[in-house]
């Protein structure tokens, strides 16, 4: 059995664990543990860009942080923290800038600045951008920084559990995804920064390795989840394949249509039109496939074609190169078919209430990016805040341990008591899945996907939700049972996406549960049958623990007073 | 209407073991092979081992040969295999026996070539990230936190946009000099210093850094302009014209 011993792991490497890893390996001992190789890693797969209000542009010159905190907080249907919002928009220029200094390849206007692009929601164009390919652009950008500075990697090891001793975090139990071996790996201060949970849902735009596993590893140790009945759906993904077609098409000029050929976000947001906010959109599209108005009832046009091939290739080559391999569609000539799918969680780990940011109720547990809930995004995520949140986040977070210093840990003796059990729990476990005689994972998972998409998409209503955690509670039974071959672990990938399914279908359930008891319309959390916002009664976060009994719910304060709370209209 | 598709699957435990299955999938309209992969794995074989990520063509994960070409799974798919341009001249790969193929009708799945074989179609990446690193592929200047950002023509950006999204899948490790020397930096790696030695905000010192390791012996040199990896790279880094780049523009008069 294998023991490392750090002062601090980050389990994840996308953007909020490298940015994390960076700072925290200055001063400490500090690892960063990842499933697959960094790079690898879904932020890379962002297009569109991030946000900062650097006022590069003649029409931005009077945008201001407090403008992007406005728009955020009203893109968030009222519901983000105001003052964890307002740190985030103040310390966007300077991630921003700190990004370009690191030799991110940004977009150049020809004054040489940085480019700004406009996106869904905002006041001015304040998108910074590397063509459609963000992402990919910081990703790497960051990991170089690393391989200069010797950030420690453990690559495809996966986390299975936390390791919690006389209720404090002391590391985490991680599967070496090569050899097969299971690693105990001890550390005064665990972040997670594992990214989003969007696979729960069968139409994602989300990576396949989106699984929830910083989420189900809290949510076991009895961190509750917060407000995960907030998913985006994206408002153009592929048909078919569900892969994200940025708001940075909508940005650049793109146009949808449905087949009368109708600009139909005239009817919804006759002003922003194609650039309000994604759940407004979303919504606009779905109701156009439900009423007949859609192509083949599934999906309506991204048209691009009015652009000119010169720009489309300038400014959305990723796009273009998306549209072909996989619908055979040249944007060029011909518009993209498009449809709505799951594609961020607002939700995730919930933080501690007025802590210091990233911070969970269970003490030397710190969490950061999309599998957390700061809240920033509250009902609705603006396009080009999440690359924005992660690096913002993952320093600010890498600051104030290094602050703090390193915390008091339970003696050896306690905490070896405490990792063996552990261990001896999931070897039984795995020796249980061996041996099992019931389904196989994916005939779970399908009915994961399936459930979710169709019942608590992006249209809810009380029978659909309830019909929804009726199906994930009966799985997650039917999941004790499950069959799949652990013996020879080494290179085991069904044995890894056993347990990712382990993480999701918590995740899904706490989903549906949390949407079954938010009897409002919010952001993109929308129901049928509660159309309108309700400030008197669900003016709060809704935090979700696992009890011997069940699901249990209890609510949280959002944190207002810098933006009063008003209607949101575009 | 589901049709089926016979593919056959290099499998090797690692320990020496090599042989080639057949397993037969159903297909559905615009299905890939990384999700052909994933129906094997879910309805036949759990242990069927290869890595993914995104699904989108994006993070690099699935690299593999696909009827005797590196391709990454996610981004063909399988009622086109057959009907795909191959790319020309593409040299042979050998990973075992397989003389029953039935090249009209079955998809001949094989790992990524010139790197060892871990389990089945995954492969030892420690050698490329290896190379990777030795080229230095970083900016050294210290970061800072206030405006403004250095600047750079939308032009100067050009000259390295192409380069900077390599998404380093390691397919153009095809290359028939990484097959016979494993010191060869390898093409991604070469494209990767082309990237910062051209970046117009990088300093003489750490460009002259760069240039100093890719002009040995097992770098540039070494390369045959073979251009196999211009050919088989998805994502149009070019890679054998950025080795020239190098050779032509950076290292000829050192």
């Amino acid at each position: 059995m294998r023991i490392e011993e750090f002062d601090v792991i980050i389990i994840g490497a996308g953007l909020s664990g490298l940015r994390a890893g960076l700072e925290l390996s200055s001063k400490w001992n500090a690892a960063i543990i990842s499933k697959v190789y960094p790079v690898r890693s879904h932020s890379g797969a962002a297009q569109g860009g991030i946000n900062a209000a650097l006022g590069n542009l003649e029409v931005s010159k009077e945008d201001t942080p407090k403008g992007h905190a406005f728009d955020t907080v009203k893109g968030s249907d009222y519901l983000a923290d105001q003052n964890v919002v307002m740190f985030m928009c103040e310390e966007a220029p300077k991630i921003v800038i700190e990004f370009e200094s690191m030799g991110a390849p940004f977009s150049r206007l020809e004054s040489g600045l940085i480019a700004q692009r406009p996106f869904g929601g905002a006041g001015f164009p304040r998108t910074c951008y590397a063509g459609d390919r963000t992402g990919h652009a910081l990703l790497h950008t960051l990991y170089e920084q690393s391989v200069r500075n010797g950030v420690k990697f453990f690559d495809e090891y996966f986390l299975i559990d936390l390791i919690v001793v006389e209720n404090k975090v002391t590391g985490a139990l991680c599967l070496n995804i090569a050899s097969g071996e299971l690693v105990i790996i001890r550390a005064s201060y665990v972040i997670l920064a594992t990214g989003g949970f969007g696979r729960i849902f069968k139409r994602s735009t989300n990576a396949l390795i989106n699984t929830g596993d910083g989420n189900g590893a809290a949510f076991r140790a009895g961190v509750p989840m917060q407000d995960c009945e907030f998913v985006q759906f994206h408002p153009t993904t592929l048909y078919g394949t569900n892969i994200l077609i940025t708001e940075g098409a909508r940005g650049e000029g793109g146009l949808l249509y449905n087949k009368k050929s109708e600009r139909f976000m005239s009817k919804t947001a006759p002003e922003a039109m194609e650039l309000a906010p994604r759940d407004i959109v979303a919504r606009a599209i779905d109701i156009e496939v439900i009423e007949g108005r859609g192509f083949e009832n599934s999906y309506v046009h991204l048209d691009l074609t009015h652009l000119g091939s010169e720009k489309i290739k300038e400014r959305l080559p990723g796009i273009r190169e998306i549209s072909i391999f996989f619908a055979g569609v040249d944007p060029i000539d011909e518009p993209i078919p498009v449809q709505p799918g799951q594609h961020y969680s607002m939700g995730g780990i919930a933080t501690k209430y007025k802590g210091d940011v990233g911070e969970t109720d269970l003490p030397s547990l710190w969490v950061a990016g999309e599998c957390s809930c700061l809240s920033v995004h509250g009902a609705n995520r603006l396009g080009g805040n999440s690359l924005l949140e992660t690096s913002v986040f993952g320093r600010a977070i890498g600051r104030k341990l290094l602050e703090k210093g390193l915390p008091q840990k339970p003696s050896l003796i306690i905490r070896e008591n405490v990792e063996n059990e552990l261990l001896q729990k999931i070897e039984n476990l795995f020796n249980k899945w061996e041996n099992n005689k019931g389904k196989r994972p994916v005939e779970i998972s399908d009915i994961m996907g399936e459930t979710m998409n169709k019942n608590v998409g992006v249209f809810r209503k009380q029978d659909l939700l309830e019909k929804a955690y009726e199906d994930l509670k009966k799985i997650q039974k039917e999941f004790l049972n499950v069959h799949v071959a652990t013996t020879d672990r080494k290179f085991n990938y069904g044995l890894i996406r056993t347990l990712e399914l382990r993480n999701m279908l918590d995740i899904a359930e706490v989903t549906a549960y949390a949407a079954l008891l938010r009897k409002e319309s919010r952001g993109a959390h929308y129901r049928w049958d509660y159309p309108k916002r309700d400030d008197e009664n669900f003016l709060w976060h809704s935090l979700v623990y696992r009890t011997k009994d069940g699901l249990e719910l209890k609510k949280k304060p959002v944190i207002l007073g810098i933006f009063e709370v008003k209607e949101r209209v575009y | 209407m589901a049709e089926n598709i016979k593919f056959l699957v290099y499998r090797n435990s690692g320990n020496g073991d090599i042989r080639y299955e057949r397993y037969e999938v159903p297909i559905f309209k615009g299905m890939s092979v990384l999700e052909a992969l994933f129906y094997i794995q879910d309805h036949f074989d759990s242990t069927l081992a290869f890595r993914y990520a995104c699904r989108g063509a994006i993070c690099g994960s699935c690299g593999m040969t696909i009827d005797k070409v590196p391709m990454l799974a996610c981004r063909m798919q399988v009622s086109t295999v057959k009907t795909t341009k191959k790319p020309v001249n593409m040299p042979e790969f050998n990973f075992g026996e397989h003389s029953d193929w039935d090249k009209e009708n079955e998809i001949l799945i094989e790992p990524l070539p010139n790197m060892k074989i871990l389990k089945d179609l995954v492969v030892d990446m420690d050698p490329f990230w290896k190379f990777y690193r030795e080229i230095e592929p970083y900016f050294v200047r210290n970061w800072n936190n206030v405006a403004p950002e250095s600047k750079q023509s939308p032009f100067q950006m050009k000259a390295i946009e192409r380069l900077v999204y390599c998404i380093l899948c390691g397919l153009c490790w095809a290359c028939p000099v990484s097959s016979k020397n494993p010191s060869y930096l390898g093409p991604a790696q070469l494209a990767k210093a082309d990237r910062f030695i051209n970046d117009s905000r990088i300093t003489k010192e750490k460009q002259q850094k760069v240039i100093s390791r890719v002009i040995k012996e097992d770098g540039v040199p070494a390369c045959e302009r073979f251009f196999i990896c211009n050919r088989v790279c998805p994502k149009g880094v070019m890679p054998g014209t950025a080795i020239k780049d190098l050779r032509d523009k950076w290292i000829k008069n050192e």
